[in-house]
């Protein structure tokens, strides 16, 4: 072996390691085992072909997870992406107090999704809860955030607004903070309006942080799981439960590993679709 | 330079902090409000009779053990990852590999990072289980390097392209070894960068979830999240111990926010919510 191959080995080894025996491995596991009856491991699980993938399709509990999942995802990225870009826009001039104003904005983002399951989970409280209460100060009904079959899950995209909605504004920020200033300045002499230069300057050249912070949320909110066993378990009945969930309890409770594992194939190919559709946004030449 | 803000603009940023801020205060608040204040549908963020009894409470449960190994599984996480990634990002960022092997590499990194942690679980739940590494705060260290370790070496990719190669040289001429130039001149030059990447670790090793939940069953070893979460369970309306435990969950990872900003405005998009 050449020098410089040994020492591209001895550099690489711990990484290689660590990724062969908890990402490599497992991946190739829930490849395998999707096509088998396992109830554990390989031992005593038969290869049935395609079946495992064709009773999810009948099966109204993972229907309705992928939809509950795919609902979520759009709402919880559309929310923040066009949120974060208002408050991006609203912070793009300078006063003092801004850094502070920035960095409370970014707080709910650090925390850990179970403390906010927790605290959305008091605020959603249909008796006692901090919203309720307010609504009814006003002369307002109650809501049923989390009871309603029909409530719970945007209540819960809700919550993530609020924890998620931080990092599409910073990263959008960042994006306002890259346009040349002359840009505008030009364009204002030139006597276009601020609608205009929005729409002609602005969006085009913030079109790629707007794709990055839509790909990190819908990837992020595809995997959904924390934030819903914090605040309705999946309930009510299977109203909230997200494929994260639905794969748990057939693999947890139900120990149906074959099942799990073509429910989490199924998982993969998806997200790696979605990311591939940015991705081909990405690197299309601007029009 | 930006443009100066009007009062308008400064009104509107001043109030969507404040609404951002709302449900954290409510936190803070309810912390430290007696039982009949927070039961009594109150839309008052602030506590009439402050009270300690919810953090007494919480000192003689069980917490002290969880916050233990929460830091324990923070603290793991984030040195391994380290440790491991930052030769290997140093190798990705200098040497010139066969056959394009580093972009195989990254390409895999972006696999991972899409990859929903549920999935892993499944078959590393097995991996853990033959390994003797179930239920034990080891094997959620091992587990959380899935996303730790490809997340470091990306960033440290970064800061180690930074530097200038001709440091290197210069001590390579004097005949120093590649371990000594890596900690005697790497290291120092990047520590700042290499502090970021720590912080950025162990906020997401400090908050996760999943793992914990699915691979810890002894409650003894049960992390901040997990404990949190059966809690949240056990009684519909205890919410001054839970506040009073969200606070001191919440509180370091609050006290870093300022290294969140910086590494979010530079670019770093790595998420650290599940």
């Amino acid at each position: 072996m050449r020098a410089s191959t040994r020492l591209l080995v001895v550099l690489l080894a711990p990484s290689l390691v660590l990724f062969a025996l908890l990402t490599l491995y497992p991946l190739l596991r829930v490849l395998l085992l999707a096509f088998t009856d396992s109830d554990y491991g390989f031992e005593g699980a038969d290869f049935v072909g395609l079946a495992n993938f064709a009773e999810l399709a009948e099966g109204r509990g993972f229907r309705r997870a992928a939809w509950n999942t795919v609902a979520f995802a759009v709402m919880a990225t559309v929310g923040e992406v066009v949120l974060g870009l208002a408050l991006a826009l609203l912070l793009d001039r300078a006063f003092r107090g801004r850094r502070l104003v920035t960095l409370v904005l970014l707080a709910p983002y650090v925390l850990s999704t179970i403390v906010v399951g927790a605290i959305w989970r008091a605020w959603f409280h249909y008796d006692v809860g901090f919203l309720n209460t307010a609504l009814r100060g006003v002369g307002l009904p109650g809501v049923p955030w989390l009871f309603d079959p029909v409530l719970a899950l945007p209540s819960i995209a809700l919550a993530d607004l609020w924890q998620a909605t931080p990092f599409c504004f910073l990263i959008l920020y960042a994006g306002l903070r890259s346009i040349p200033p002359d840009l505008h300045e030009a364009a204002r002499i030139d006597g276009a309006g601020t609608w205009a230069r929005f729409r002609d300057i602005t969006l085009p050249l913030l079109w790629p942080y707007i794709l990055i912070a839509g790909l990190m949320r819908t990837l992020d909110s595809f995997k959904l799981f924390d934030k819903v066993y914090a605040m309705t378990g999946g309930g009510p009945g299977n109203a909230t439960e997200t494929l994260s969930m639905f794969v748990q309890r057939l693999a947890f409770r139900f120990f149906d590993i074959g099942m799990a594992s073509a429910a989490a194939l199924v998982m993969v190919v998806v997200a790696g679709g979605l990311a591939a559709i940015y991705a081909r946004q990405l690197m299309r030449p601007p029009a | 330079m930006d443009r100066p803000a009007g009062p308008w603009r400064i009104a509107g940023g001043i109030v969507a902090a404040a609404i951002f801020a709302l449900p954290l205060l409510w936190m803070l608040g309810t912390s430290f409000k007696p039982p009949g204040e927070y039961a009594a549908a109150s839309a008052s963020l602030w506590p009439r009779h402050p009270t300690l009894m919810h953090y007494e409470a919480v000192a003689g449960a069980r917490v002290g053990r969880a916050v233990v190994n929460s830091l324990i599984v923070t603290a793991g996480t984030t040195l391994l990852a380290l440790l491991a990634a930052y030769p290997a990002a140093y190798a990705l960022a200098r040497l010139r590999f066969p056959r394009r092997l580093d972009l195989v590499f990254l390409v895999f990194v972006l696999l991972v990072k899409l990859t929903p942690p549920i999935v892993l679980a499944v078959p590393l739940y097995q991996v853990l289980r033959v390994l003797g590494l179930l239920d034990t705060l080891p094997g959620l260290v091992l587990a959380q390097q899935i996303y730790a370790l490809p997340f470091a070496i990306w960033m440290l990719l970064g800061f180690i392209r930074d530097v200038p190669v001709a440091l290197e040289e210069a001590a390579r001429m004097d005949g120093a070894r590649l371990p000594r130039i890596l900690w005697e001149i790497l290291v120092p030059v990047t520590a700042a960068g290499l502090a970021a990447t720590a912080v950025l670790v162990a906020i997401a090793a400090w908050n996760e979830f999943l793992f914990a939940f699915l691979f810890l069953q002894s409650p003894s070893n049960f992390t901040l999240p997990t404990f949190i979460a059966t809690r949240i369970n056990e009684d519909e309306t205890l919410w001054g111990q839970l506040s009073a435990i969200g606070v001191l969950a919440s509180l370091p990872v609050l006290a870093l926010i300022g290294v969140v900003h910086r590494a979010l405005s530079r670019g770093f998009a790595g998420g650290t919510t599940g």
